[in-house]
């Protein structure tokens, strides 16, 4: 018996019905209502037990008494937190930059040109992402040991631009294949040399490719803990996504301080992302549709 | 300060080259475009090869519009880019203004080119996409503003001057790629079916416009297309390619009255040639084609072209093309046994100025053909009908070679 035989008891016109307010706005809003609630509630909670003490974490009411930034003071200042924070600032923008610096020219070539053993390079490069780091936890101790970039920030930043730029050689190939070749060749023929009209024309077509790659390595980079965790031990070199389990203790975890600790750590990505998110979507969206 | 003048050899210096063996020191004045021996192989992945171009010669000269027709795939475009210098002969050398340009970048060859899809800088204004070129070999600002702006008029894109490529009409971009390509002055223009992606009415207007801009600039220009009517149109030569190969070269009417082969004559020519099912064999001390349904008396000089022949004359297949069948009712020669046939017809297209009608010699409809009769004809369909047919344009192929014996 068909799905539409099991139906017929019921009427057509009942059937539209019944469909019309399950697609009606009624329904649509109660799921995007709940979404909401789930993604915003825990981030609520969040935000409102950092405004409260340590001490006041244990009342019952969700809403803090007398609110107080004085858990950021503390978490800030008096615990050192603000170096977490420099150190992160650094380590993400040193490894866009530098993930940048490399995956532009090596998408753009590897979307271009043809040259011996082209695909073997490529797969290399994808196949550094295909098992996970953390099985590359130990010879990557060992190397940066033997290095002496144990607890420095160069040694975190090398781990972020071995764990990123292969995909960002991904995505920025994928991008530059977008780009209709013959725009090069015409630049070509109209006087550029392939630098030139790489510059002049295919690199201005790649904002937004570039962009969403800058942001993507960024925030990545910003919330990365395995690597940062083995390399660093100190604030000397700790990036924050390390530093918050400065706030969880052995026998207690001081909440509030850990709440504040969190939103500052929340706060920089946010930042980033409301400044760049044109961007995003015009990065991932890109190539869609002709030009 | 065009590109012409700024390479190192202008047309000039030609005489004062050194080395008397170049095909370039005993050139003609004329030729401004060389193509020696040209052989582009494709490396497939698997170790073959995939030959696009073969053994490819040909004088391009000043100020000539030559055009590149044939089927997809047969080299036509590979050919372009290799004289552009986007893609590098396996064999031969290109020759522009009497130098070797093989070795040489696209940028210093002082050609320009039109592509299918127009590459407009989708992120520049058509005033800096006309531009461009210009900046990019530093000219000097005020010599920028005029030649972009005398190119504008020229193509009646002024007032489109500050948008961007994606507020323009197709046309418009198609005028515009046409007029980065004019306004450095190159010594050749290389269009790449540039007209392909136009809708059918704007195709024709831009073919027309594209001719009497050919007949004002006065440049070489190579032209590449599928289409055999842009080929006839705006072709001063035309050169047939099939499988890598030069068909034919020469003036469209010569293509079209005196096609060298089959292909040629199957390719040229809208509706093309007709090839009939018929038998070549003698008959009264000349020849006569024969079908189980008719015969046609070959013409005197047809007749001596076999003889002088020295094949088969049964491995010789009948060309006829559609305009040189037609109503014998409205022929004023009086009609014979020798020059009618009877066939049954099976579809009638008008088009206004003729009908294209569809037959064949029996009413089952094997081997069907195509005649071009005058609007007047008052033929029926599902009937039969008297063809008489002009037998002073019938050709003669050979059909192990396809070589046209007739001519």
């Amino acid at each position: 018996m068909s799905v539409e035989d099991s139906y017929e008891w019921l009427d057509y016109r009942t059937r539209q019905r019944f469909w019309d307010v399950v697609e009606g706005p009624m329904i649509v809003h109660l799921v995007l209502a709940l979404s909401v609630f789930i993604v915003v509630a825990p981030l609520l909670w969040e935000v409102l037990t950092s405004l409260k003490t340590n001490e006041a974490v244990y009342n019952l009411s969700v809403i803090p008494q007398d609110p107080t930034l004085g858990s950021y003071y503390n978490v800030l200042i008096e615990q050192n937190y603000w170096r977490a924070m420099v150190n992160s600032i650094i380590i993400s923008t040193t490894t866009t930059v530098i993930v940048l610096t490399l995956a532009v020219p090596a998408g753009y070539a590897f979307s271009r040109f043809r040259f011996p053993f082209d695909t073997a390079l490529f797969v290399g490069v994808l196949l550094s992402r295909l098992f996970p780091p953390i099985g590359l936890i130990i010879p990557y101790y060992r190397i940066m040991s033997s290095l002496n970039l144990l607890n420095t920030l160069p040694g975190v930043i090398i781990a972020q631009v071995y764990l990123w730029l292969p995909l960002m050689v991904y995505i920025m190939r994928n991008f530059f294949i977008s780009i209709p070749q013959e725009l090069d060749e015409s630049a070509r023929v109209d006087g550029c040399t392939h630098l030139q009209a790489f510059r002049h024309v295919v690199l201005p077509l790649a904002r937004p490719g570039l962009a969403a790659c800058g942001i993507l390595t960024f925030l990545y980079s910003w919330r990365e803990f395995l690597f940062s965790l083995i390399v660093t031990r100190t604030l000397a070199a700790q990036p924050i996504s390390v530093a918050v389990y400065r706030f969880v203790g052995d026998v207690s975890v001081a909440w509030a301080s850990l709440a504040a600790a969190c939103v500052l750590a929340i706060i920089p990505t946010v930042l980033v992302v409301l400044t760049f998110q044109r961007y995003i979507v015009s990065g991932l969206t890109a190539g869609a549709l002709k030009q | 300060m065009s590109d012409t003048t700024q390479s190192q050899d202008g047309p000039d210096a030609r005489g004062e080259q050194p080395d008397s063996d170049t095909p370039a020191s005993h050139a003609d004045e004329e030729i401004n475009v060389r193509i020696d021996d040209l052989t582009k192989v494709y490396d497939e992945d698997d170790g073959s090869g995939v030959v696009a171009v073969e053994d490819l010669s040909i004088d391009i000269r000043r100020g000539e519009f030559l055009v590149f027709v044939g089927p997809s795939g047969c080299g036509k475009t590979t050919t372009l880019r290799t004289v552009a210098g986007l893609e590098t002969p396996t064999e031969g050398r290109i020759w522009i203004e009497g130098e070797d340009v093989s070795d040489l970048e696209p940028r210093d060859r002082g050609v320009a080119m039109v592509f299918q899809n127009y590459a407009l800088y989708p992120h520049m204004t058509v005033r800096q996409n006309l531009s461009f070129p210009l900046r990019i070999r530093n000219y000097p600002g005020d010599e920028i503003t005029e030649r972009v702006e005398h190119t504008a008029e020229l193509l009646e894109i002024s007032e489109l001057l500050d948008r961007k490529p994606s507020a323009l009409s197709g046309g418009q971009q198609q005028r515009v790629a046409l007029g980065r390509a004019i306004v450095r002055e190159p010594s050749v223009f290389l269009m790449d079916e540039p007209l392909s992606n136009l809708d059918a009415k704007l195709r024709v207007q831009m073919r027309t416009e594209l001719n009497e801009i050919h007949k004002r600039v006065e440049k070489t220009t190579i032209y590449v297309t599928h289409d055999q009517a842009e080929a006839m149109t705006l072709g001063d030569r035309v050169a047939v390619l099939n499988q890598g190969q030069l068909q034919q070269l020469g003036p469209p009417q010569e293509l079209y009255d005196e096609p060298v082969n089959r292909f040629v004559a199957g390719f040229i020519g809208e509706p093309p040639m007709n090839f009939m099912p018929t038998d070549i064999v003698a008959a009264d001390g000349g020849y006569e084609a024969r079908s189980d349904h008719f015969e046609i008396e070959l013409p005197d000089d047809l007749v001596a072209a076999i003889d002088d022949w020295d094949g088969d004359p049964a491995a010789l297949t009948l060309g006829i093309r559609p305009e040189d069948i037609n109503d014998a009712q409205l022929v004023g020669d009086p009609t014979t046994s020798a020059n009618t046939i009877e066939a049954y017809v099976r579809v009638i297209e008008p088009m206004g100025s003729d009908k294209y009608l569809t037959v064949s010699p029996t009413a089952e409809g094997r081997h069907e053909f195509t005649a071009r009769v005058s609007p007047d004809s008052e033929i029926h369909e599902d009937e039969f009908a008297e063809l008489s047919i002009t037998r002073s344009k019938m050709h003669l192929f050979d059909d192990e070679t396809g070589q046209n014996i007739s001519i």
